[in-house]
């Protein structure tokens, strides 16, 4: 029997016309009316996953059909494996990322850069007309293949799986040894097998923590920023030089700024303008990352923004909110919780710690580019030393008026595992906001075992 | 037998048993607990329908059901569905208004749950997603020693010492405790050490949340006497002795929320 799939509403398709059209790095357009085509004819058939309604898994995000931009981030998410293949026949090329860093110098060096999840959502994106179940056991078979060669169990190791085993295009492996990530960092450099063995490695070095004050930490990352350029430089056959660092730099900031200022606007709502996946769809459009292409992350960033304001004026609450949700602002790396359940049982996401820690730190445009994105980089507040990092999230619990946390981490982030006590410890003593703890099953599905743990904690606010 | 008055009943499906409990003007008017099968729904209702002949009601005379345990996301005979961590909070207070920590352990989990004068929730924990110290890991412990799962308790208490377990996974346990065996330990020894290993996980959770007098257990494992006195010794303190079935407590919880969330909605006054 067949799954039962979304389909946007024709009622809602005028209002869609009439938003903007998507730029995208090499100056091509995609217009209203092809989104909509996209979306409601071709995407369907080649990605019914992204359509299944099944009130277990996936999520509904992108099903907010009177904001436009809801659908273009859907958009963009399910064209990526698409534009990534192109890009590759275009000559472009593409590096594998990894630590938590922004991506201004791969930007700078015009070269895509993709983190693990990103890798991994391109090769998902090569196998059409799976649906959800099917585009699940594809995962954790390329889960367990890595984790057999590799030996260690780790988040994402079926990103460099992928790149390992050949099935993509990818020119460089050039992650930070940031100590949030360093065992997989240091897994890619040790694992190297298979048909792509031979794929150019740079482990950026990243001084350890709590020396963002020291001057010769900062000119040892930043001389590793321009080792980095350089590499990537290799791989193109292009000089990158200073001044494109720091156009570079200018284009991330005004993304950073215009996610922040989304977010805030978000948090300045008394009914949320959006659900907790739109939320986090749009908002982390501001590294310029998310979708592997800068100018149309930022086109759809500047038009989220205008209709957020809209939302925020006209009191508009988002698709399948509940009213007076409990507010919850999730900690922890690259996994987060079920946004749709967790609305189902009377919640709402209003933030996370992760990547909102460089959207919202802007690098001075100043002076030497590699010093300044070099001493930003280091004054991340997520990689700070715990007390430090504690009291930065207090203050984005504050602002994001938050009624409880969840520190969720992967099996196998020894780093998230080890701080997550002390920083929740530190969070409870100084707001009396109940939190949470809970370990992500790394086979990657949203299961019942972590739902009811998070429905409890949810019933308990 | 003439019906009167409101009736609220709790369902709550766990892997092992599905239970019922159903409340007339606030007391326990009936209670159904059957074996779990794999069809939820169809053991949810063999719960309820067991409560409902024992009582003497239809379905139709129940004006409000709450769901909970892992089957309580399909229970379309429910109103309403909650976790068993406030069902069990909810459900202790009802019984035991000066409990303040519960241990809870079912067959497929184990909670350590701290609750305020109102039986609300402050603080909870969880095992991990394995069955460690859960009631499968007694039940397939009864099985490598072929003896009934409620008498593992009884045997533990016997014991002489206790043999430490280093296995926290159920199936390497299995197979340690066979390694066991046949150096010669004896099984009441092996049962005692597995108590304990459980009991130190638990107290390894209340590590988390804390412990203040009064404390309860409930649950399957609750009626199991060997691991009772185990959490006694690893936690420091004196269980209260239950008023009714401890495996009870989650269904009777819902059934109290049943009737809290009718009284909400204007269903009774």
């Amino acid at each position: 029997m067949g799954k039962q799939l979304f389909r946007y509403s024709e009622e809602n398709k005028e209002r869609f016309l009439d938003s903007e059209n998507i730029t995208f790095n090499d100056g091509s357009v995609v217009t209203p009316e092809e989104i909509w085509h996209y979306l409601t004819v071709e995407a369907p058939v080649k990605y019914p996953s992204a359509f299944e309604i099944n009130l277990y898994q996936g999520n509904r995000g992108s099903r907010d059909e009177t904001l436009p931009t809801s659908l273009k981030t859907r958009y963009l998410g399910l064209t990526f494996s698409a534009r990534m293949e192109r890009a590759k026949d275009n000559g472009k090329s593409i590096a594998f990322i990894q630590g938590g860093q922004a991506v201004d110098p791969y930007t700078a060096a015009d070269t895509i850069a993709l983190r693990p999840g990103l890798v991994n959502q391109w090769n998902n994106g090569l196998e059409y007309g799976n649906d959800i179940n099917k585009e699940n056991l594809r995962r954790k078979k390329s889960k367990e293949k890595a984790f057999h060669d590799m030996s260690f169990e780790a988040c994402q190791t079926g990103g460099y799986e992928h790149v390992q085993a050949g099935n993509l295009r990818i020119d460089v492996i050039a992650p930070y040894t940031v100590l949030r990530c360093s065992d997989v960092s240091y897994g890619v450099e040790a694992h190297r097998h298979g048909p792509n063995k031979d794929v150019k490695l740079l482990n950026v070095d990243f001084p350890l923590r709590n020396q963002a004050d020291k001057p010769w930490a900062i000119e040892y990352f930043a001389k590793n920023l321009r080792r980095l350029v350089q590499t990537l430089d290799e791989v193109t056959g292009r000089t990158t030089t200073e001044g494109d660092l720091l156009q570079a730099i200018k284009l991330h900031n005004e993304g950073r700024r215009l996610g922040t200022e989304l977010a805030e606007l978000w948090w300045s709502a008394d009914i949320p303008p959006t659900n907790s996946d739109d939320r986090a769809s749009l908002v982390s459009l501001g590294n310029l990352e998310t979708h592997g292409d800068v100018q149309a992350s930022l086109s759809v960033l500047k038009e989220a923004k205008k209709f957020i304001a809209e939302r925020v004026k006209n009191g508009v609450k988002g698709h399948a909110v509940i009213d007076n949700p409990k507010r919850l602002f999730i900690l922890g790396s690259c996994v987060g919780i079920n946004g749709s359940r967790s609305e189902d049982a009377g919640a709402i996401v209003v933030g996370r710690d992760d990547q909102w820690s460089h959207c919202s730190s802007l690098v001075e445009e100043e002076g030497d580019p590699y010093y300044n994105l070099a001493k930003t980089t280091l004054e991340y507040p997520y990689e700070q030393g715990i007390e430090k990092r504690a009291q930065w999230t207090i203050e984005q619990i504050k602002k994001s008026r938050a009624d409880g946390v969840i520190f969720i981490h992967n099996w196998g982030c020894n780093t998230q595992a080890a701080i997550s006590r002390p920083i929740v410890d530190i969070i409870k003593r100084e707001t009396g906001i109940p939190t949470y703890i809970h370990e992500r099953d790394l086979h990657g599905l949203r299961d019942e075992q972590e739902q009811n743990r998070v429905n409890a904690f949810i019933e308990m606010l | 037998m003439s019906i009167s008055g409101n009736y609220f009943a709790g369902v709550d499906v766990g892997s092992l048993a599905a239970k019922s409990v159903i409340l007339k003007d606030g007391e326990i008017f009936a209670t159904g607990l059957v074996p779990s099968g794999v069809n939820s729904v169809e053991s949810g209702l063999n719960a309820l329908n067991l409560a409902l002949e024992t009582a003497g009601l239809q379905k139709e005379d129940l004006t409000y059901i709450v769901g909970t345990g892992y089957g309580r996301v399909s229970a379309p005979y429910a109103n309403k569905a909650v976790t068993e961590i406030t069902c069990h909070a909810k459900g202790t207070n009802y019984l035991h208004p000066s409990v303040r920590t519960i241990i809870d352990m079912g067959g497929q989990d184990c909670k350590a749950i701290r609750i305020d004068q109102d039986g609300a929730v402050v603080d909870f924990a969880m095992n991990d997603k394995c069955a460690a110290g859960t009631g499968r890991f007694l039940e397939v412990m009864a099985g490598v020693f072929k003896v009934k799962l409620e008498d593992l308790g009884a045997i533990a208490l016997s014991a002489t010492d206790t043999v430490p377990m280093s296995s926290t996974c159920t199936v390497f346990a299995e197979s340690e405790t066979i390694s066991l065996v046949a150096r010669g330990e004896k099984p009441e020894n092996i049962l005692n050490g597995i108590h304990h290993s459980i009991a130190n996980r638990i107290a390894g959770l209340f590590s988390r949340v804390g412990i203040e007098s009064d404390v309860f257990f409930s649950g399957g494992v609750a009626k199991n006497s060997g691991m009772k006195a185990a959490i006694e010794q690893a936690l420091k303190v004196t269980i209260v002795k239950p008023e009714i079935d401890p495996q009870l407590i989650g269904a009777l919880g819902a059934a109290v929320i049943a009737r809290n969330f009718s009284k909400k909605e204007g269903l009774w006054a």
